[in-house]
């Protein structure tokens, strides 16, 4: 069993991280077995796991530590809301979970991938397929149209089909199948962000991260992607880590982290009532 | 890597959204694969035509001048030596000359003027089998001599010149009445006595078509041209002033030999393209006269047929006063000879003739050596690129060595154009490539955004790259088929010129350009080539910008 079956191929890789007693902490001080069968995150059921991470940007003296050793869990299905005020580090570490950024140290492992040992390849094509980004810029091409930006990771995916379809499709679940061949500086902000939305189901990803997603929307607007998120998670059973700065976002959320200064605190209600926006 | 369908329709339609951009980076690139094109091409056909001229598979091959106490020992160069040529891998062909190796000059009336020429040392025989494949020149360009011998009908020479001192110089006459030699002051001894020859000796040979002589008054009246030599005697004692009229039959190509009373073919006398190019260049309009076409043919048709080409030589006569010393002036004889054509084959300057006529003259007047010994061998390599081999073997094993041709020159000079264009072509396709990455480099710092969205949707580093090295290669591709066309319409534009504006010469292409597809799929490739130098390190930056970093563009 050890030495066959699907996961074979990770016992090299299982058995250097057994080596650095990475394991072992995920397991809450606990011993693991010195060969695992399949990524630890998988077996328990985390699809995030962050671990001791740092990160800083600038060079000598004027170098600031935006991450301070974060670690950080999340299960599958969780709706977690990272919160936190500005350069507390939450976009920075949401950006290191889904691969956009590397940390200086610490380890990451996203879906059973180890991101910070995993080579480019293996981590754009866990972006292309199984990780959905939403980002408060919305982040369209605006030389494509609706359905152009939605289906643009299939450009990168091999042996993709009905990509067609299956744009149209999730611009369907974000009610703007009409506006399908509009570019999007036709559209207004809210139909912006739902395409930026359709973009991230389109592969239908299991991990969803959105940073600020409602962030340049109007209450109203705001509110129908923090109903769309729940129904999403709920019923779809994806997993959603939102950085928000916005209540009403964390108020939907099942859990909320908060962080400070590149730390991860206790989520209180001092902290969560600091949050802008409405409840 | 993304599927390549995919990354082509990507590059296309990031090219389209671009077209500043595009004609920014592709304008250098179009006027450099241009100028390569349109240069190459030039050289490339101007070096075809002076190939024609001056054939570059051609090398003479001679022996090196040796002198001992003033004798010379060079090495004589024989049938053996011909032979071991012509056994040489990479020799097609060995083609012996033999130069007439005694004094003569020629002389003749060539569109009413007197021309003269010194033959010795600018005439030289070959083989018949290596005139060429003009079937009109074939069939003229024999040994007549031999071949008619035993044939040939008995006639009535025109006088000897000295039986009349006062007989005009020279009186064109009529096409089909031939002309004796313009009467000499001096007998056979004076230059005028066979007439003609310019001091260049070349371009004239051309021009001396009609008049082997001027149809001394002295002639013999009565002959009307049968051919028959009965009568002949009281012929010569015909009234003075009544013009020779030539007995032989068929007196377009025969004449009466004076040496053995009977008619005799004109020998059969070819030139070179060389010759031709310095007679059109230089000696027809120096002396007013008209330009030969490449079609000789026509042009001997225009002027009444190959009598109008005819001229005398005389055989150990010379204008170079005293150079004839050591003839024996009983030897000394005349012979009608005919310009039928224009061959390759021919000498560069000065006139070819079937090699057996020469063997014999040689012998008559320098004996058995002269007539065995040959004063070049012209060898026809199978490949240019084999001359290196052939001169050394033939320097190793044979003690000989390759003259210097004309056309080695020539190509070394067009080489140097060439290379001197290619270099300019290649500075402004590389500026070009300069200008490509800076564009590119400030189009990746507008496209931050975008290349960052691409990477957060699955795009590798290395999707990125080919994505931007794409983008370049593209300008390449349409920059050097743009510049492809630039140069084929700025080819078009000259040939117009020159066909309107450009009076004809021989050998004037039809086309200056040859372009050849080896040509303008260089100048593609070139430019496909250079746009993608131009577009890798803007490309490697793209890729190594982090995605988190590039979202965060404003």
């Amino acid at each position: 069993m050890l030495h066959g079956g699907p996961f074979a191929r990770w016992l090299p890789k299982l058995r250097k991280k057994s080596c650095s007693q990475a394991v072992s902490r995920l397991a809450g001080g606990a011993r693991v077995p010195a060969v695992a069968k399949q990524p630890v995150t998988e077996k328990s059921g985390v699809v995030v796991r962050v671990r001791d991470v740092s990160k800083s940007y600038g060079n000598g003296a004027v170098r600031t530590q935006v991450l301070k050793k974060v670690s950080l869990d999340v299960s599958e299905g969780e709706f977690v809301a990272l919160v936190g005020q500005s350069g507390s580090g939450k976009s920075t570490l949401l950006n290191i979970i889904g691969g956009l950024d590397q940390p200086d140290s610490g380890e990451v492992e996203v879906l059973g991938l180890d991101t910070t040992r995993a080579s480019e390849r293996k981590k754009a094509a866990q972006r292309n397929s199984s990780i959905g980004f939403v980002f408060q810029a919305f982040n369209l091409l605006d030389h494509l149209s609706c359905l152009g930006n939605v289906t643009i990771p299939a450009a990168f995916a091999h042996g993709a089909k009905d990509v067609e379809q299956r744009g149209l499709e999730a611009l369907r679940r974000v009610g703007l199948a009409d506006l399908a061949h509009r570019r999007p500086n036709e559209l207004s902000g809210g139909q912006k962000q739902r395409v930026a939305i359709a973009r991230a189901l389109f592969g239908s990803p299991r991990l969803l991260l959105c940073d600020e997603p409602t962030g340049s929307l109007d209450s109203d607007t705001g509110r129908g992607v923090i109903e769309f998120f729940q129904e999403l998670n709920s019923r779809d059973k994806v997993t959603l880590l939102i950085v928000t700065h916005e209540r009403r976002v964390s108020s939907a959320a099942g859990r909320v982290v908060a962080m400070r200064d590149g730390e991860i605190i206790d989520a209180t209600e001092e902290v969560l009532t600091s949050q802008a926006g409405p409840a | 890597m993304m599927p390549v369908g995919q990354m082509t329709k990507m590059v296309v339609s990031n090219t389209l959204r671009s077209p500043k951009h595009f004609v920014l980076s592709a304008f250098g690139i179009v006027i450099g694969i241009a100028a390569f094109v349109f240069f190459m091409s030039l050289t490339s056909k101007v070096g075809m035509v002076l190939e024609k001229i001056f054939p570059l598979e051609q090398v003479q091959v001679v022996a090196p001048r040796a002198q001992f106490l003033g004798k010379d020992m060079s090495k004589k160069l024989d049938d053996a030596i011909v032979e071991q040529i012509r056994k040489r891998p990479e020799v097609a062909g060995a083609l012996p000359r033999m130069s007439l190796t005694f004094p003569a000059y020629g002389r003749g009336d060539f569109e009413g003027q007197d021309l003269k020429f010194e033959v010795g040392g600018f005439a030289d025989g070959v083989d018949p089998a290596h005139i060429g494949t003009d079937p009109a020149l074939k069939s003229l360009f024999k040994d007549w001599d031999e071949a008619e011998k035993g044939k040939r009908v008995a006639c009535v020479p025109p006088p000897n010149p000295l039986d009349d001192e006062d007989a005009p110089a020279q009186s064109a006459p009529a096409p089909d009445v031939p002309e004796v030699p313009a009467a000499p002051s001096a007998g056979w001894g004076a230059p005028a006595a066979t007439g003609s020859g310019s001091a260049s000796g070349s371009g004239s040979a051309i021009g001396s078509g009609s008049a082997t002589g001027s149809g001394s008054a002295t002639g013999s009246g009565s002959a009307t041209g049968s051919g028959s030599a009965t009568g002949s005697a009281s012929v010569a004692a015909a009234p003075a002033k009544t013009p020779y009229v030539n007995p032989c039959p068929n007196p377009d190509r025969y004449y009466c030999d004076e040496s053995d009373r009977t008619c005799h073919h004109r020998v059969p006398v070819v030139v070179s393209p060389t010759l031709l190019e310095l007679y059109n260049g230089q000696f027809a309009k120096s002396h007013g006269l008209p330009i030969i076409d490449q079609d000789l043919a026509k042009f001997i048709v225009e002027r009444g047929g190959l009598s109008r080409m005819r001229f005398t030589i005389g055989l150990g006569q010379t204008i170079v006063a005293g150079s004839n010393a050591g003839i024996d002036k009983s030897k000394m004889r005349r012979v009608e000879a005919a310009l039928i054509g224009i061959s390759p084959a021919a000498m560069p300057i000065g006139m070819t003739v079937p090699i057996e006529y020469i063997r014999r003259w040689n012998r008559e007047f320098r004996g058995e050596e002269a007539a065995t010994a040959y004063s070049s061998i012209i060898v026809t390599l199978r490949s240019k690129d084999r001359l290196a081999v052939f001169g050394q073997w033939l320097q190793d094993d044979l003690d000989l060595r390759l003259e210097d041709s004309l056309g080695e020159r020539f190509a070394t000079v067009i080489l140097v154009i060439q290379v001197l264009f290619l270099v300019i072509s290649v500075i402004i396709i590389v500026i070009s490539a300069i200008n490509i990455a800076h564009n590119f480099f400030m189009q990746i710092t507008e496209r931050r955004r975008e290349l960052g969205i691409l990477r957060a949707v699955g795009a590798t580093q290395s999707d990125v790259r080919l994505v931007i090295i794409g983008e370049a290669a593209i300008i390449g591709i349409v920059g050097g088929g743009l510049g492809v066309l630039v140069a084929v319409g700025a080819g078009a534009l000259l040939d117009y010129a020159s066909a309107h504006f450009v009076p004809n010469f021989p050998f004037k292409p039809k086309t200056w350009f040859d372009f050849k597809t080896w040509i303008w799929m260089s100048g593609i490739g070139l430019s496909t080539v250079f746009c993608i130098v131009g577009g890798y390190l803007p490309a490697r930056k793209a890729a190594k910008l982090e995605p988190a970093a590039a979202l965060t563009q404003s």
